[in-house]
């Protein structure tokens, strides 16, 4: 199959905003799905939700300490970017307004900060936040933001 | 990345400009227009608010992205970054900040130079227009989607012949991030 | 001169653009997208004149309607579009059509895709899409078409401007000169 040719080592990418709606699920190789996607985005954001909790907890220098679980304020105490399994690895960043960018890619990827970044700057704030025709906050199918996304990952094999 | 020790130092990437004429002249359009279709000062002075909210809450994105802040938790930092990045930025000068509240929940952003100012002068009749409302509109946009909620408002404008424009900025609730799902869902 | 050679982000001639059709078409007069589009155009009309003034202050007045159309397609579009029509037509009978292959303004408007559907429906989705795209992409064009009204009546063009879009974000803007 072409795309899978094209960009073997994505995965797929999830994108969500700092209520937990999930703005944007894009696949390009997922053979194996068991949950129903609205189970699947719920349970992504859960991992992160806790993840993120968990590491800025277990903080051995970080002064910020609230109970686990407790509240925090976007930005506040520290921050994961990815872990990898043997089958996978993903990738995440947060900007300072909550939109959460999950990239899930095969195990071998390397550091992928920067292509995040470039994902959120170059391409989500230029054709979903920028484009006149959409309501921030709801989740988007944008056709540009699809077309250049695709062709961005094709260069980070 | 902890935040550089003075706002003005954040780099930020290029950004695309355009010259100034078509913006100052279509906000003035703009309001012209509120002032006909509305007969109450008060409301062009909403409407105004609310347009900028609506652009703040798109706006902050485009300015995360350029400027490369990876956080605002602090109240006293983000008004600087707005004060000296975001009006830069966005506007091509920067304000002050200025007249903090003993609680450092309040402070004022001070501009004497204003390009949505530009070629203005207000007739007798919009006694009681804020002119530039627009930007406190923005601003508070921006503010909540980094999960603070304000009140913002002009307390000074040198259409009303004043020595500046100041905008009063407090801070009302910082609003934390919490698991949005129930668990019986 | 205040303002003389000042500069702004892109993004906030963009911003308030957006901006300007949410609060004409969808808070102001929800139902009643004739009279938020005039509203809208009238807004561009006096941009446009104020617009056109400033930019032929130093220039002597054009010797014909054809010779300030030009002036439009040219100058005037590279200072506010930032780049010159693509195509300039007329009918020698006071119909002109400006045709401007990417318009600065249209360039990130973008539906969402149609769910994908079997590989022969594609094209047909495409062609939906891309049709979707153009009836949306319509608002945003009522404020260009008051501009270029605007700025020809301050060069003593009387006319009509209305704009249609083939293919995003190409469009046309069909000015009628009145005699």
């Amino acid at each position: 199959m072409a795309a899978i040719a094209s960009t073997p080592r994505m995965r797929c990418l999830y994108i969500f905003n700092r209520d937990g709606v999930c703005l944007h699920y894009h696949v390009w190789l997922r053979p194996l799905t068991t949950l129903s996607p609205h189970q699947d985005q719920k349970l992504m954001f859960g991992l992160l939700f806790s993840l993120k909790s968990f590491t800025a907890k277990m903080d051995p220098v970080g002064g910020n300490k609230g109970n686990l679980g407790a509240p925090n304020l976007p930005g506040q105490g520290c921050s994961f970017h990815s872990f990898r399994t043997n089958t996978y690895k993903l990738s995440f960043m947060e900007s300072p307004s909550g939109i959460k960018l999950i990239l899930i890619t095969d195990p071998r990827m390397g550091d992928l900060r920067d292509a995040l970044k470039y994902i959120y700057s170059n391409i989500y704030v230029e054709y979903v936040v920028k484009n006149p025709l959409y309501t921030p906050g709801q989740p988007f199918k944008c056709e540009l933001f699809n077309a250049t996304l695709d062709q961005y990952v094709k260069t980070l094999q | 990345m902890a935040p550089p020790t003075r706002a003005g130092d954040y780099p930020f990437a290029p950004v695309d400009r355009v010259n100034a004429e078509l913006f100052t002249l279509t906000y003035g359009a703009i309001v012209r227009q509120l002032l006909t279709d509305f007969e109450e000062v008060e409301e062009v002075n909403k409407q105004l608010d609310t347009m900028g909210y609506n652009i703040g809450v798109r706006l902050i994105d485009d300015f995360l992205a350029k400027s490369n802040i990876t956080r605002c938790s602090e109240f006293k930092d983000t008004a600087e970054v707005i004060a000296k990045v975001g009006f830069k930025m966005f506007l091509g000068v920067s304000a002050t900040v200025s007249n903090w509240s003993a609680d450092g929940s309040e402070c004022s952003l001070i501009l004497d130079d204003n390009p949505l100012a530009d070629f203005v002068e207000l007739p007798d009749t919009c006694q009681g227009l804020f002119y530039c409302n627009i930007l406190c509109g923005v601003i508070r946009g921006a503010l909540e989607m980094v999960s603070m909620r304000t009140e913002v408002k002009f307390v000074k404008d040198m259409l009303r012949g004043d020595d500046a424009f100041e905008i009063r900025l407090k801070l009302l609730e910082q609003v934390a991030e919490e698991y949005p799902y129930k668990d019986d869902e | 001169m205040p303002g003389g050679g000042r500069e702004v982000a892109e993004s906030c001639v963009d911003s308030l653009n957006l901006e300007l059709v949410a609060t004409y078409c969808k808070r102001l007069h929800p139902n009643k997208p004739e009279l938020a589009a005039r509203r809208i155009e009238a807004i561009g009309y006096q941009v446009g004149l104020q617009l056109a003034e400033r930019y032929t202050k130093e220039r002597p007045r054009f010797a014909d309607h054809l010779e300030a159309i030009k002036f439009i397609c040219k100058d005037f579009w590279a200072e506010v579009f930032r780049k010159q029509v693509d195509n300039l037509k007329t009918n020698h009978r006071g119909v002109f059509v400006l045709q401007d292959n990417k318009f600065r303004w249209l360039t990130r408007i973008s539906v969402d895709s149609a769910p994908p559907g079997e590989a022969a429906q594609m094209d047909v989705n495409a062609a939906a899409n891309a049709s979707r795209a153009s009836q949306a992409a319509g608002q945003y064009l009522y404020f260009p078409c008051g501009l270029i009204r605007g700025a020809l009546t301050n060069l003593g063009v009387a006319c009509a401007v209305s704009a249609e879009v083939s293919t995003l974000p190409a469009c046309s803007f069909v000015v009628r000169v009145k005699v």
